[in-house]
């Protein structure tokens, strides 16, 4: 480049559902400059080479979790890993384990799907009218800080999606809950305020069950939040089997 | 990407109106080293199915008597025998390290009223009382107790 700056070899994955049966891989040169990310390599293509280049965006700073692709078959954040992370050249394709929309755009309705499955809401098994004694002055719940450090990491979750690209039983797995959704769906089950437990260890030990997991620990190994969900459907695991057996020895299932 | 992913992966109940490319497997997926440990602890899976077949035998030259019994423990001097047994050693003293030494420490409950203990506790605990069991069975089989 006249400028000095450094040229990167940068492959794309495309892929138009009009036109493709199968994705492909697009190659661009790109003059990178000291701090850029991965993502301003891809804005870069977007916007001064080829407009047509679809891919997902928002924050450009690691919350909002849309930027989530395989970086050289890495799941990464694009907006938080350096480009000088790599040499001349970076391969970039859409998430793994998730059907191809367009270029570098996933399905994520799959996602939602499951996500909805486990209830990530606080459940109370009385009306709020009814619940009113059980709050305390200014109408909200206390919570001491061991109950909050309980399930305070699990909530750090931006689903960004990356554990789902990076875990091999999702792969082979449609059914499996996937370690997101279930690191949501124990979120609530470990918060005090929470009553909903026995609705959601039934989704767990149900179709898409969380003993699918074999600990691979990949999910935790790329959550770019330190979320650490192989502990989550591993503590998820241990409450479903303490709840079956509950279910099995104490009258009404100990409810 | 490497390989295809299952064709089902991650796709909604409901499709959508636009067709999609199939889900595809990280390049790297087989060669990652966290994923060959993961592999080879799948396969573990196959080396205890030999081990049941065996156990299998051997109950069944037990069932026909001494004669059937004696030969088939001196067929276990075969060197592909201890071969094969040493391969479920190595399997079973790995899958434990993983199970007890990874995976437990993370299955500790943390909303209840026990403590947190922290991960190098209970990986003592375990492996000491791993240790303890190994011992005593050692000693049962050898003759040294009861």
């Amino acid at each position: 480049m006249s400028d000095g700056r450094k040229t990167m070899r940068v492959e794309i994955t495309r892929f138009d559902p009009d036109r493709d049966e199968v994705p492909k891989t697009q190659e661009y040169q790109v003059p990178v400059e000291d701090g850029w990310k991965v993502l301003d390599a891809i804005n870069y293509v977007k916007d001064h080479v080829d407009p047509s280049l679809s891919h997902r965006w928002s924050c450009r700073m690691a919350v909002c979790g849309s930027c989530g692709m395989m970086v050289n078959g890495e799941p990464k954040l694009t907006c938080k890993t350096a480009l000088s992370d790599y040499g001349d050249s970076i391969r970039i394709e859409p998430l793994a384990n998730f059907p191809i929309v367009r270029d570098l755009v996933v399905e994520l309705e799959g996602f939602m799907d499951k996500f909805k499955a486990v209830k990530p809401w606080i459940i109370r098994a009385k009306e709020r009218a009814e619940d009113m004694e059980t709050l305390n002055e200014k109408g909200t719940f206390s919570q001491s800080p061991a109950q909050l450090a309980a399930f305070k990491q699990f909530s750090m979750c931006i689903n960004c999606l990356l554990c789902y690209a990076a875990c091999p039983v999702v792969a082979n797995e449609p059914e499996f809950i996937g370690p997101a959704a279930i690191a949501l769906g124990h979120r609530y089950n470990v918060d005090s305020r929470d009553e909903g437990q026995r609705e959601r260890n039934q989704v767990f030990r149900g179709e898409g069950t969380v003993f699918s997991c074999s600990f691979a620990n990949e999910c935790s190994e790329v959550c770019p939040k330190n979320v650490d969900p192989a502990a989550a459907v591993n503590q998820a695991k241990l409450g479903a089997v303490i709840d079956w057996a509950k279910g099995l020895v104490l009258p009404k299932g100990g409810a | 990407m490497a390989g295809a992913a299952h064709p089902e992966a991650m796709t909604p109940r409901k499709k959508g109106p636009t067709r999609t490319a199939p889900p595809m497997m990280p390049a790297t997926w087989w060669s990652a080293p966290r994923i060959r440990v993961y592999l080879l602890f799948g396969a573990t899976g196959f080396v205890y199915l030999l081990m049941g077949f065996l156990v299998l035998r051997l109950a069944w030259a037990l069932g026909r008597g001494p004669v059937a019994w004696e030969a088939a423990l001196s067929s276990l001097a075969n060197p592909l025998y201890i071969l094969f047994h040493l391969i479920v050693l190595v399997s079973l003293i790995g899958v434990g390290v993983r199970a007890f030494g990874k995976m437990m420490p993370k299955m500790q409950p943390r909303g209840g009223p026990l403590p947190v203990l922290p991960p190098g506790a209970v990986r003592g605990v375990i492996y000491g009382a791993w240790a303890v069991i190994t011992i005593f069975m050692v000693l049962v089989l050898s003759g040294g107790i009861l």
